[in-house]
Formats: C-alpha cells, sequence, structure tokens
C-alpha cells in the first residue's frame, strides 16, 4: 500500500512542477530507517540509529532537463525550491531526447510478492540486534592468542521508494536488509597485522546466517600468515564467490547505454556479434524472489523483464533507459542490472552438478586463487585493465600459501575468452549472483 | 549580529537549546557530547553532445548527535531541526552509556560553557558566492571549455564537462561549550574527453576543484583544463602495458601524491593505531625512513580542497607532521585518538555529513622538499617506471600492501624516459615503500584535481609530492 503522506508530498511536488510549467516531470520519495550496532572486542563501540528522506524532482520543460533533490519536505520549501528548478532549467539548451517513457513499457502492477520485505523489521528489539554482534565478537575474541582486534557489526534498513510521474505512473517498492560482518586482525610476522573479513547479509532476519561469521573472519585472517610473492609469469586465475563479480563490473559498465552513446565503451557497435567465449552467457532475472536487487520496475517506471544480455558469447543487449533509446535509436531495454548471473557450457558439461571452488581448483590443477582485489582499475574504452590481488597459491587442487603483493593485467575481452569454469555456487548475500571462476593462463607481476 | 548567530537562526535554535539537547544526551552518563548542523546545496551543470543540457541542485539539510562514553560512540541524526526531533535524537545517541560497559575514560570535560572559537581561521573567503552565480554566468565557460578541446585534436570525438558548485553552512557545539559555526564552499571543474583514431578509441580526464567561490572559474582555468585533457588523451594512443615485475618507479611531482594517501597516511589515521591493527602501530618516535624525508598533513592551505578552518569535532585546523625527518612523529587524531594518546587533537576529526559520525581523516598530505632534481632521479634509473597520472589508489591497513592505478607514465630506460605506458596497477608495501624512497626532487607541489577519500564514508582532500625514487614497487604489465 501506498504511504498516504508520501504520495501528498509527491503529488503536491508534481503538481508544483506542472503549474510552474512544465511540460512532464517524476517525483521519486526515497524513506529510509536504519540502525547498526558495532562490537570490538568485548565492548559495544558504537551505536547509530537513523532515519531520512529525499525527494528527488525531475524536469522536463520546453526540451529542457533537470534532475533535483531536497530532504525539506515542508510545502513552503518544496514551492520555493521547485519555482528555483524550473528557473534554472529554463537557461539550458534543448535536448529533444529528453522524455518520459512510452508509457507502454511501464510496469502495470503484478500481485507477486518479490520476497523483498520483512514484515517484523519494525519490532526488532534493539537489544536483540546488540546481542548478535555480541556473539559474533565472543565467538573468536580471546579464543586464540593471535588475535589482535575484533570488529563485528549488526546492521539493518528499511528502504521504501515512490515513483510517480505526470503521465499517470505510479509505482512503490520496499525492502529489507539485515548484515552481519566481521574483522579480525592477528599478529603476522615482523609489524604485519593481517586482516580477514566475513559477511552475511539477508532480506529477512530470520534467514541472516549469524553463526560462524566470527569464525570464518578470523580462519581467513589467520591462512594470510606469512604470504610470498610469485615470479611474474601467466598462471591460471581462479576468483572465489566473494569477489568475482569485480570481473564481471568493467562488462556490464561497457553495456551501458550511456558509455555506448558517449563512444567510451569497448563493446560499442558489438550488439549481435560474438565477442566472448561461446560458452558464455550473462543473465539478468529481475524477479528472482529473495534475491538482492530484484525489482518489478526500474527509476523510470519501466517493468523489468528476464534477458540474457550476452548469450554463448554473443552481446545480445545493452542497458538502454528512454534517453539513450532516442540518442541511438536503440530499443528501450532496462537502465542497468538488476540480478545478474552467467552461466558456462562446454560440450560435455554435466548441468546439473554443483560446481563449487573445490570442483574449479581441481579442475585447474595449479595456479593462483584470488580472495580479494587491492585497487585497479580497467579502461572503459579499450577493456585494459590492471588489479593488486591476494589470494593462494595452489597445485594439485590443494591450496599451499597465502600470496602477496601482485598484480592481474590483461584486457577484459580476452580475459573473458579465456574462461576455463563458471561455478554454480554465487553467494545471494551478494547484489550480483556471480559464481566462482576460472581463467587460463592470466598476467600476474610480482617477483 | 555575529556569523554564529546568523548560523543559530539559520537552523532555529538558541544557545539554550543546543545547552538542553547536550544535557539530554549526556542524561544516561555519557562523557561528551557534540551536535553538528549542516544545510548543503549542491549544483550541477553538464555539458555532453557539445551542448549545456543538464543541471541540478541538491540540499540536504539536518543535524547529528554524538555522545561519546569512554571511547564507545552514540550517534543518531535527524532531518527536522524541531527540539522535539532534535531530543529524539539526542536520547538515541545517549543510549551508548547505558548499552555497554565503559572500556576506557575520556579526558574530556563537560562544562557547558559557552565558547565561542569561529572566524580564528578564514581559508576559504569568496567573493563571488555560488548561492547568487546564475546558471546563465555559468554556461559559457563549459561551451568554451567545449571548443577549446575540439579545436585542438581532430581526433577529438566527444567531451563532457561539469561544474560542480556548492556551499556547506554548519554549526557546531559541544558539552565543552566550544560553538563553532563555517561557510565551507566547494567547486569543482571536469572534463572528460573521448578521441578516436583509426577505430582505437581512448578516454582521458582532467579535473581541478577548491574551496573557492565562482572567482575561481576563470579562463584561464578553461585553458588549463583543455591543454591537460587533450595531452592525457592523446598520449594514450602511443602508450602500451608494459611487461610487469618488480623495478624501480620514479613517482613524477604532484598527484604521485596519491602514494602518501595510500601507503601510509591511512595507516597513520590514529584509529587504526589506537585499536593495534595499522602496520604502524607502536611506530611512533621511532626512525621509518631517510632523514631527507618530511610529511605533512595540512588542513591550512588557502582555497585548498582539503582545507577546514574548523573539523568536525570543532578544533581548528593545523598543520601536522606526520614525518619530521624520517621520524613518525604524530598520527592523526580525532579527539578519542587523542585521548587514548593523551595528545592534543590535530584537527582530523571529519565527516562526509551529518549523517556520519567524525573519523580521523586526512586533509591535504603532501611531502616536502628534497635536495635532488627529478632529472636527476631519472637519469639515475637504469630500468623502470615514471608514473605522473593516477586515477585511484587502496590500502590494506593492516598488512600495509597499498596501490594505484597508473593512468599514464613512461618506461625508464638506461636514464631516459622512452616508451609511454597506461593503464598498470602499482602495489606495495607501505612501510617497505616508504624505506625504499632513495631521493627526494625539490619540486614539490600540491594537486588540485578532485580527490575524494572513501573511508567508511566520503571526504574531500587532496595530496602531494615531489618527484620521489621508490626503489623498487611491483608494477602491473603484460608478457
Amino acid at each position: 500500500m501506498i504511504n498516504n503522506d508520501i504520495k501528498n508530498i509527491a503529488g503536491y511536488a508534481l503538481d508544483r512542477c506542472l503549474k510552474n510549467g512544465c511540460t512532464a516531470a517524476r517525483l521519486t520519495l526515497n524513506n529510509n530507517v536504519q540502525s547498526s550496532y558495532s562490537v570490538r572486542n568485548d565492548k559495544l563501540d558504537r551505536l547509530q540509529q537513523a532515519n531520512g528522506s529525499s525527494l528527488y524532482v525531475q524536469i522536463f520543460t520546453e526540451g529542457k532537463y533537470g534532475a533535483y533533490s531536497t530532504n525539506r519536505m515542508e510545502r513552503h520549501e518544496l514551492d520555493k525550491f521547485i519555482s528555483n528548478a524550473v528557473d534554472a532549467t529554463k537557461y539550458l539548451s534543448p535536448d529533444n531526447c529528453r522524455k518520459l517513457p512510452d508509457k507502454t513499457l511501464y510496469y502495470k502492477g503484478i500481485e507477486e510478492d518479490l520476497e523483498q520485505y520483512d514484515n517484523s523489521f519494525s519490532n526488532i528489539a534493539p537489544d536483540k540486534k546488540c546481542d548478535i554482534a555480541f556473539n559474533c565478537a565472543a565467538e573468536i575474541y580471546k579464543k586464540d592468542p593471535m588475535i589482535i582486534s575484533v570488529n563485528c557489526e549488526y546492521g539493518d534498513s528499511d528502504d521504501y521508494t515512490y515513483i510517480m510521474d505526470s503521465q499517470g505512473f505510479e509505482g512503490e517498492s520496499s525492502q529489507t536488509t539485515f548484515t552481519l560482518s566481521a574483522e579480525c586482525s592477528v599478529k603476522g610476522s615482523g609489524d604485519s597485522k593481517p586482516e580477514g573479513w566475513w559477511y552475511e547479509s539477508s532480506i529477512f532476519l530470520d534467514k541472516l546466517i549469524k553463526e560462524g561469521v566470527g569464525k570464518k573472519a578470523f580462519e581467513r585472517a589467520a591462512s594470510r600468515l606469512n604470504p610470498r610473492k610469485l615470479k611474474s609469469g601467466k598462471y591460471n586465475l581462479v576468483v572465489e564467490n566473494t569477489v568475482s563479480s569485480r570481473l564481471i563490473s568493467p562488462i556490464i559498465s561497457a553495456l551501458n547505454g550511456t558509455s555506448i552513446q558517449q563512444n567510451n565503451s569497448f563493446l560499442k557497435g558489438k550488439l549481435g556479434e560474438k565477442v566472448f567465449s561461446e560458452g558464455f552467457t550473462l543473465t539478468d532475472n529481475p524477479h528472482l524472489k529473495g534475491a538482492n536487487g530484484s525489482r518489478f520496475f526500474d527509476s523510470e517506471g519501466i517493468a523489468t523483464r528476464n534477458m540474457n544480455i550476452i548469450e554463448r558469447g554473443v552481446v545480445n543487449n545493452y542497458y538502454i533507459n528512454t534517453y539513450n533509446s532516442l540518442k541511438l535509436k536503440l530499443p528501450v531495454t532496462i537502465e542497468g542490472p538488476s540480478v545478474p548471473s552467467c552461466d558456462f557450457n562446454y560440450p560435455g558439461k554435466i548441468t546439473e552438478n554443483h560446481i563449487d571452488i573445490e570442483h574449479i581448483l581441481k579442475k585447474c590443477d595449479k595456479g593462483i586463487l584470488v580472495t580479494g582485489f587491492n585497487g585497479g582499475n580497467s579502461n572503459s574504452s579499450t577493456g585494459d585493465f590492471s588489479f593488486g590481488v591476494q589470494g593462494f597459491y595452489f597445485e594439485n587442487g590443494i591450496i599451499l600459501y597465502p600470496i602477496k603483493e601482485m598484480n592481474i593485467t590483461g584486457n577484459i575481452v580476452k580475459l573473458w575468452n579465456g574462461i576455463a569454469e563458471i561455478g554454480t555456487d554465487p553467494r545471494m548475500s551478494g547484489r550480483w549472483l556471480i559464481p566462482t571462476l576460472a581463467f587460463e593462463l592470466v598476467n600476474f607481476s610480482g617477483i | 549580529m555575529t556569523e554564529t548567530g546568523k548560523m543559530m537562526a539559520l537552523f532555529g535554535v538558541s544557545t539554550e537549546d543546543l545547552q538542553f539537547l547536550i544535557k539530554t544526551a549526556l542524561s544516561e552518563g555519557g562523557d561528551f557530547a557534540d551536535l553538528y548542523f549542516e544545510y548543503s546545496t549542491a549544483n550541477e551543470l553538464s555539458l555532453r553532445d557539445s551542448e549545456v543540457n543538464s543541471t541540478g541542485t541538491h540540499i540536504d539539510y539536518g543535524m547529528g548527535v554524538r555522545v561519546l562514553y569512554g571511547d564507545q560512540t552514540g550517534y543518531a541524526y535527524t532531518e527536522v531541526t524541531t527540539m522535539e526531533e532534535m531530543i529524539k535524537a539526542a536520547k538515541v545517541a545517549s543510549k551508548i552509556a547505558s548499552h555497554s560497559n565503559k572500556n576506557s575514560t575520556l579526558l574530556i570535560p563537560s562544562l557547558y560553557n559557552l565558547k565561542e572559537n569561529s572566524g580564528s581561521l578564514s581559508l576559504y573567503k569568496v567573493k563571488e558566492l555560488w548561492e547568487t552565480t546564475a546558471i546563465s554566468q555559468k554556461i559559457p565557460f563549459l561551451k568554451e571549455l567545449n571548443d577549446l578541446i575540439f579545436e585542438a585534436d581532430s581526433r577529438v570525438n566527444k567531451v563532457m564537462a561539469r561544474i560542480s558548485d556548492s556551499n556547506s553552512s554548519i554549526l557546531y557545539f559541544n558539552s565543552e561549550g566550544t560553538l563553532a559555526s563555517d561557510i565551507r564552499p566547494m567547486f569543482s571543474l571536469v572534463a572528460t574527453c573521448i578521441m578516436e583514431n583509426n577505430g582505437r578509441v581512448e578516454n582521458g580526464s582532467s579535473s581541478r576543484s577548491f574551496r573557492a567561490g565562482f572567482e575561481f572559474l576563470t579562463k584561464d582555468l578553461i585553458n588549463e583544463i583543455a591543454k591537460d585533457v587533450i595531452k592525457r588523451t592523446s598520449f594514450l594512443f602511443e602508450a602500451i602495458q608494459p611487461k610487469g615485475g618488480e623495478m624501480p618507479v620514479v613517482m613524477g611531482s604532484g598527484s604521485s601524491g596519491i602514494l602518501l594517501h595510500e601507503a601510509i597516511g591511512h595507516a597513520f589515521e590514529a584509529d587504526f593505531n589506537r585499536q593495534g591493527t595499522s602496520i604502524f602501530a607502536d611506530k611512533l618516535g621511532k626512525t621509518i625512513c631517510s632523514k631527507d624525508i618530511s610529511v605533512v598533513d595540512d588542513g591550512t592551505i588557502p582555497f585548498n580542497r582539503g582545507s577546514i578552518n574548523f573539523d568536525d569535532e570543532g578544533v581548528p585546523s593545523q598543520k601536522t607532521y606526520m614525518v619530521t625527518n624520517g621520524v613518525l612523529t604524530s598520527y592523526l587524531h580525532d579527539r578519542i585518538s587523542a585521548s587514548y594518546y593523551k595528545t592534543p587533537p590535530t584537527g582530523n576529526g571529519r565527516r562526509e555529513s551529518f549523517r556520519y559520525m567524525p573519523l580521523p581523516r586526512m586533509r591535504a598530505t603532501y611531502m616536502e622538499n628534497g635536495n635532488a632534481t627529478e632529472s636527476d632521479i631519472i637519469s639515475s634509473v637504469k630500468r623502470g617506471i615514471f608514473a605522473d597520472n593516477f586515477s585511484n589508489g587502496q590500502v590494506q591497513i593492516g598488512a600495509g600492501d597499498f596501490t594505484f592505478f597508473v593512468k599514464s607514465g613512461y618506461l625508464i630506460e638506461n636514464g631516459k624516459l622512452t616508451t609511454p605506458v597506461k593503464d598498470i596497477n602499482i602495489i606495495g608495501n607501505g612501510p617497505e615503500a616508504l624505506a625504499d624512497i632513495v631521493a627526494v626532487a625539490n619540486n614539490s607541489r600540491v594537486d588540485n584535481s578532485t580527490w575524494t577519500c572513501g573511508k567508511e564514508q566520503y571526504c574531500a582532500v587532496s595530496c602531494g609530492m615531489p618527484s620521489v625514487l621508490v626503489k623498487k614497487l611491483t608494477v602491473g604489465g603484460i608478457d
């Protein structure tokens, strides 16, 4: 149900936009309630609670466009704010591609629950939240003499969004998020103090994994003792599912309509072409129940749908919103990813099998397992990348020792053409469901 | 009416209101409390496809209440500054004292006596206010920038440019009685250029940012950015990703300060040190690098992006020597860590907005001049890399491993700059890299790009460096 107070604020703002001479307008109102409880060692270190709102106003007037926001919702404040906004927008050059969407593309309403909201959110006692953080820290605090410091944090948020526009679109969405994270520092060799972290996240508190988070953080810190730097060269690369989205991110960015329109994408002009390995498929599944990021409509109100973004190596779709659609003369798809996931099929692959990290390490035999990235970037025009990495050297599918101070360098298209395996083990706590990945012979720089 | 009086009127509060809120915040037994009011207005104006065709204004208003109990923190904020809502926030923050056992005792007295300290510094006095600058006055600058870039090189295919300006009105009060106010301007100009040559596409960016008014947006600045972005982008057509591995790295002057920011700056932030998690914990007073090296974190450079008249805990800004002639002389403190180390705060308690509690953060971090020259340093290297344009960096505080991404530079072969290089990550270990700086040039300068630090929350910073030679770092590359 749409909250009437919020609807009234948005409706009033829309009315002010139109009365001030806008030809069209979109209003988006966000409300967020959040709290966090951090425990350091055996004491509550930080307690934080907040409730915030913001109104986002997109103005279309005489072919001109402006985007404004405020958290001052009183009517006299909105009057002044919107009047100033409309006046400012009139100074711009016209841009006839700035329009509200084709109405036929709007989300029309579906009586289906995407399982995005925990109705118990407002009834959870602060003491219970605090206890979750304390219990997490207690799993490891003083349990091993090598531990220097333990930080555990419980956090939750309730995000509500309401959108209305002058073409009659109206939509709302709510999502709750519960997180539990742990960081642990241990004594290393010399002055080094390796850190390990772990986190769990869920839309529902009762589904949040609360046990073992502290222990995993400690185990990951302890596993970083005495790292070695390897010789520069080509190694098989396995990327753990906790960080694998880092290697899909440059592809997602390159599929963005603005990057394509601004000639700043290594996938420009590749629609319909086979760019990647034949077995590689990237899909977007916005209606996956209980997944972070699932949604029925995007920020323009356009209905989401399942899409094969890359299918067997062929670029099938870009992420195109209304503006870029008119600029590029391409059909609207959606503004950006909701719940992307990827798959790899090759002759002889048994698709029913669960493929996890152990399976992939064995398949690759020897190489480097990356469990964390340290800086780096990629060139959006060319796809050239270079990332700092940490992880482990493995042989015969068995992890032998941690590695340090190494970079991987190459080109994203070439990297993904060397894909060796894609697991079936994405972490549901992540927004993008990217599993463990393996690539053949990647350039590592070390000694 | 004083500036602080005007600010109190802006937020609709009296001295009595402030004192009552502090009493409420301390009602559960907290040691120290502060109130942080903010009214920020940020404007953007963008050029795309050779037209200035997008604009926006973003208003953020509210206040935060913080309560310290030992070194523990309770925090709450509200976007509505009625006494009813602020009292609610104060009561939430006060719970830190009743929710936990005390970890330690802060040496901060609770006095409540009013001590107004605004106006002691005036690092960014604005001549032409952004709030009275019309869009029509800014548009010609973006158009001229666009034209200059297109005219400079026939390979230019697209230009995107943006003027961002903001103004933050800040009112601060704490349980020591410190009352302070500040008006913080910020201005940024960013241009991105896409060039295409025989089917190959490259992109480059250039930016400048200052705490200043409209008077800083000049034709000279437009010319400077246009030349810079053209140089940076055209350079890339000749550049390669080199063969990687360990090698000497010469860091050019200016933006190479990212090395200081990542390699040692974060590790010197005292919250990590008081918790024992920084690789530099226990190094205070010890020699950590060559005696030719002194490193400063300075919040007092006029109009600098990282400067602040007082920090977000009401402490006047200052120039802090972190490393003096090779010795680690100070961490960067907020009030909590200063109390822990029994030293005065250094004015590094900063926050992104009223939505966040303050943390020890850098301001403008730079290395002071040495005695060498850049050309001497380059000619001393047989094979290595010269890097002078960077986009981002990162550090692992405990392990000390840091990285920065090199957008462009050169190979050094037999003491000369040869093949241009690009898009490589460089990785090293903070203490080792600092100790491996074997030559420092006499050309230190602070870079005025739009540097933004992202430790839990965003903060405007800047960084600087003279050219230096690091004996050994690991350079990303291909076979």
